[in-house]
């Protein structure tokens, strides 16, 4: 209760940097923003390009693929490649799977680095100030280098072929950047709150979860979005990490489709196009919010 | 964020949960199946024909793509404890058969199913690690529409090579389909070469080699394998060609742009998809003695760990894998290969097998292992295409691509 | 005194905040590194029990191998040209979305949708871009221009850029976007009134305002590129030839393929000093000049 007191009062005192009218809003639709639309409208094309074009090849059948011409549409709007898509990559489970892993490793990874962040931010000691080197050196190792490292360590832990042993891997991993995007918004949370909320007694923790957790918003939801679309995509870890079928995630299941003799180009369109469907919902979904958090993430980094 | 908080707290409890699950039953063998992409699909064929047999036996596979990371799981494996089945491919037995990670299959009955030529290519000092399931025919795979239009013969020599890829060009059809892209095809081709060139003259040459007997850079017979390649990018879509994936290669050649490609039974199952109608042959690449055999290669193997604690399960798979004609037959069609398996044969038509015939009865077949067995495909052989795709590319000297082979020697073992 | 103990009382807390994060952390990433570096000390082929010693020789081959020396030409390359066109374009683009254009929502989405597509995806699409569509294109324009950028060892940096730029462009652009729309609009109505020109006020607000975005940016796409890998295993495979093998795609290829996991280790290491170094010196300068700005 006291939480979203605080919320509320904080709320109405200082709002977050919004996405104020900026500089060229208050201006006139002139010549020149008309030219910028059309090359900005021209940039677009470009970009949804091929996206089109992947989407275009999810209908075909292996003969149009290489009979037809690759410009032109599809014979007809045939799902057999979904279908198949469905069925190689073991859908249920490997969506439910990989959903599992994203949901719960974004969700602990954001409490973490928010807690870390946050002590980080106010114990200015020597033991924080060096715990945020060590967290940012992580920036800088290539995971793809360590691989037998990591497996040989997990499975001294007995974490290989685990849930929770993916979970915890990405969030080893994810830590670095976590704790560098939210030590940098850090500076939005106003100390004045914190030590009323000591005087009246609230503890580090309650402080943390119900006053601080509450102000970084924009930064869990940007930490969320750039950490569920890594690991929704990633390959690596979950392959090291993950053996049997009940586990196994949506990259793992389709890592087939891309090796290098493959030949099942169609059905790996169709499979990219259902993978990539969920994040980009969750982009669209969350953008409001991610935009805010870049906003302060980009001013305060 | 309450609300955040107990969403994340009902996620945990559910991976508390689904941890539970799956505590096995019955006995679970669990298989790592390196693949091609021509194989993937046949898991639901072997586990399905299983099941009918040995109902107590549940497979748990982990497939994946052999050449890219069939290597590095193994690598993961060996570091822990290998699952009980590996399925790779009889090149590999070479690789981990030394090193006591897999079981002796001598004295199984199963074994005995196999045809005796598969034997002798996963047979390590009198230990024999694997049961070799399918295999390949490698060569020269050509448009046999093209070649009577033309009034071609198949050549023996390179002169009537030389002969075939002149009227070709006069006609202007482009003599070779080539896709250079993956290197991997540089490798194969290569090898192929090699085999009818230098291992079939001198089947220990890899051992020299290492011995410091013989090297690449002054070898005649393997400075001329270096030097089909250009024979091949000099007359194939050169400019294309390092742009082009195996499928829209094999699909051009499908549709009689190139007349020829040097390749495997791995290039049927896309020759089907694009044209079931498309005829075609196959011979050797013709070699310098003009006594080129037609290359199989034992392909897809299957191997038991030798600490497996299922010993007597993964002995049964391996029984319903050679007893079990029609899901042998199945499998062979669904992966457009050739069996090796006594008294099976693949129901699909496959208009190169009256060439394969051809060559069997006149005994001019030839193990693709008498090469891979000498000279270690990764990190050897791999990088080796990698010299030789700089040199047609220009950024290497013939001299230079043979020179660096020889500074590899050390990992050349397989 | 009562005072002083509740404040330890609290570090502690605080201490435990850190933790639970710094041990996984530990376990996860640095712990890894540390085996590796022993790795590195010797001639282990990553699958043997033996593990011969043999001092700092992965080292001193390191700096003599012709490949490596490729490799870092190759991606150092890549770093350089990324850095600067996705730095240019990511801005551009934001400036063109800061002013009164209609849409901007679905400009936004669309430049932003290829980054949460996996790389491995990105080169298996650019792939088929150049060999496929592409061509195709030319064929119904009756132009000749040569797409296929993946083919020679001449464009082949040309065709990865663009497939990279293609996929962060979009990242990037958000990040300016943001920078620029916290922009404060009272100093853009200040500058009117002193009758200051665009270019002016460009010059003496925007870039001194978006210091911290650029830092932010050059640094992230630096270290960035120079850990290229998996763009590469589905498009080029590194070639032709080795034209396109980045370092880490070398140590990869080396450790794994090649059966020389201790030269590999050897070899992230330096990896990771390089990582460090590029970026300190890069923090360095760039936090100087938002100083002095």
């Amino acid at each position: 209760m006291r939480g979203s007191n605080g919320n509320a009062f904080f709320k109405g005192k200082k709002p977050l940097p919004a996405e104020n009218p900026a500089p060229g809003a208050a201006e006139k639709y002139t010549l020149g923003t008309g030219m910028i639309q059309v090359l900005m409208t021209l940039a677009a094309l470009l970009f949804a390009a091929p996206v089109f074009i992947i989407l275009n090849y999810s209908f075909k059948t292996v003969r149009e693929l290489y009979l037809s011409n690759p410009l032109a549409l599809p014979e007809s709007f045939q799902l057999g490649n979904y279908i198949s898509a469905f069925k190689k990559l073991d859908l249920l489970t490997t969506f439910t799977n990989t959903f599992i892993y994203t949901a719960v490793t974004v969700v602990v990874l954001v409490m973490l680095c928010g807690a870390s962040s946050w002590a980080i931010a106010r114990c200015k000691n020597r033991f924080f100030k060096f715990s945020y080197i060590y967290f940012l050196l992580g920036i800088f190792i290539p995971h793809q280098a360590l691989f037998l490292q990591i497996y040989m360590i997990g499975f001294r832990t007995g974490l290989i072929n685990t849930r929770l042993g993916v979970i915890l891997m990405y969030i080893a991993t994810g830590m670095s950047f976590g704790v560098f995007l939210m030590t940098s918004f850090m500076t939005t949370v106003p100390v004045e709150l914190e030590e009323a909320a000591k005087i009246d007694g609230c503890s580090v923790y309650r402080t943390y979860f119900f006053i601080v957790l509450p102000l970084l918003k924009p930064a869990i939801a940007t930490l969320t979005i750039l950490q569920a679309f890594q690991i929704w995509n990633d390959y690596l870890m979950a392959s090291l990490f993950i053996s049997s079928q009940e586990l196994r995630t949506l990259t793992l299941a389709m890592q087939m489709l891309f090796s290098q003799q493959s030949s099942d180009y169609t059905t790996a369109m169709a499979a990219i196009i259902i993978s990539v469907l969920p994040v980009a919902i969750l982009f669209i979904s969350m953008q409001k919010y991610f935009v805010k958090g870049m906003t302060v993430g980009a001013l305060k980094g | 964020m309450t609300r955040m908080l107990i969403g994340g707290l009902m996620i945990m409890a559910l991976i508390g949960t689904s941890l539970a699950w799956g505590a096995p039953r019955k006995t679970t063998v669990t298989i790592l199946a390196g693949l091609s992409s021509t194989d993937d699909g046949m898991q639901e064929i072997i586990t399905k024909a299983v099941a009918a047999k040995y109902p107590g036996i549940t497979l748990q596979w982990e497939a994946l793509g052999w050449s890219d990371n069939f290597h590095p799981k193994m690598q993961q494996y060996i570091q822990t404890g290998l699952p009980d089945i590996i399925v790779g491919k009889a090149q590999d037995v070479a690789t981990y058969g030394g090193q006591g990670l897999l079981a002796d299959l001598k004295g199984k009955k199963y074994l005995t199913r196999v045809l005796d030529a598969a034997i002798p290519g996963v047979t390590i000092k009198g230990k024999t690690y694997g049961l070799v399931y399918n295999c390949l025919y490698q060569g020269v795979y050509y448009n046999r529409k093209i070649f009577a239009e033309n009034g071609l013969k198949v050549p023996i020599t390179h002169a009537e090579l030389a002969k075939v890829i002149g009227t070709l060009k006069a006609k202007g059809i482009t003599p070779f389909a080539t896709h250079m892209v993956d290197t991997w095809s540089i490798g194969n081709m290569t090898m192929q070469f090699a085999i009818n060139d230098v291992f079939s003259k001198t089947p220990t040459w890899g051992d020299q080699f290492r011995a410091g007997k013989v090297s690449f850079a002054t070898s005649a017979a393997y400075k001329k394998c270096y030097e089909y390649n250009k024979l091949l990018f000099d007359n194939t879509w050169s400019r294309e060609t390092f742009s082009l994936p195996q499928a829209d290669c094999d699909a051009r050649m499908v549709q009689g742009l190139a007349a020829m490609k040097v390749s495997g039974s791995w290039s049927i199952q896309n020759f089907m998809n694009v044209d079931p109608n498309f005829d075609f042959g196959v011979f050797p690449f013709p070699n310098q003695t003009g006594d080129a055999k037609l290359i199989f290669e034992p392909n897809m193997t299957w191997m038991k760990s030798a600490r497996t604690k299922h010993s007597a399960q993964v002995d049964q798979v391996f029984d319903v894998l050679t007893s079990d004609k029609k899901a042998a037959i199945a499998f062979l069609n669904l992966t457009k290969t050739s069996s090796m398996l006594k008294g099976v044969s693949p129901t699909f038509p496959n208009p190169s097998q009256k060439d394969i015939d051809k060559y069997a009865a006149a005994g001019k077949l030839i193990d693709a292992n008498s090469g891979n067995n000498q000279l270690q495909w990764g990190g050897f052989q791999d990088e080796n295409a990698k010299d030789i795709a700089s040199w047609l590319q220009g950024t290497m000297t013939l001299k230079q691509a043979l020179e660096a082979a020889d500074s590899r020697r050390a990992i050349s073992k397989p | 005194m009562r005072r002083k103990s509740f404040n330890r009382r609290e570090k502690l807390q605080y201490l435990s905040l850190v933790l639970p994060g710094l041990l996984l952390f530990t376990i996860g990433l640095i712990l890894p590194m540390f085996l590796s570096f022993s790795y590195s000390l010797t001639s282990w082929d990553g699958m043997s029990a033996a593990k011969p010693f043999i001092g700092f020789k992965n080292y001193a081959r390191f700096f003599t191998d012709p490949f490596a020396g490729q490799a870092w030409i190759f991606t150092f390359k890549f770093t350089f040209w990324n850095t600067i066109i996705q730095n240019v374009f990511a801005l551009l683009f934001a400036i063109a979305l800061n002013s009164a254009i209609k849409g901007k929502k679905i400009y936004r989405t669309v430049f932003f949708i290829p980054c949460l597509i996996s790389a491995i995806i990105v080169g298996f699409i650019w792939l088929r871009m150049f060999i496929n569509i592409l061509p195709a294109l030319n064929r119904f324009l009756g132009t000749n221009i040569n797409f296929l950028l993946f083919g020679s060892g001449k464009t082949v940096l040309a065709g990865l850029l663009l497939a990279n730029n293609w996929q962060w462009i979009g990242y990037w652009m958000l990040i300016y976007l943001a920078a620029l729309q916290s922009i404060p609009g009272e100093l853009y109505e200040a500058a009117n009134i002193d009758g200051a020109t665009t270019l002016g006020k460009f010059r003496h607000i925007t870039i001194p305002l978006l210091a911290p975005a650029f830092t932010i940016c050059i640094v992230g796409i630096t270290t960035g590129s120079l850990k290229v890998y998996e763009l590469l295993v589905t498009s080029t495979w590194g070639g032709p030839g080795r034209a396109s093998t980045s370092i880490i795609y070398y140590i990869y290829n080396t450790a794994i393929s090649g059966r020389q996991y201790g030269y590999g280790s050897a070899m992230s290491i330096v990896l990771v000093l390089v990582l460090f170094l590029v970026a300190l010196v890069q923090l360095g300068f760039l936090r100087k000049k938002e100083v002095q700005l």
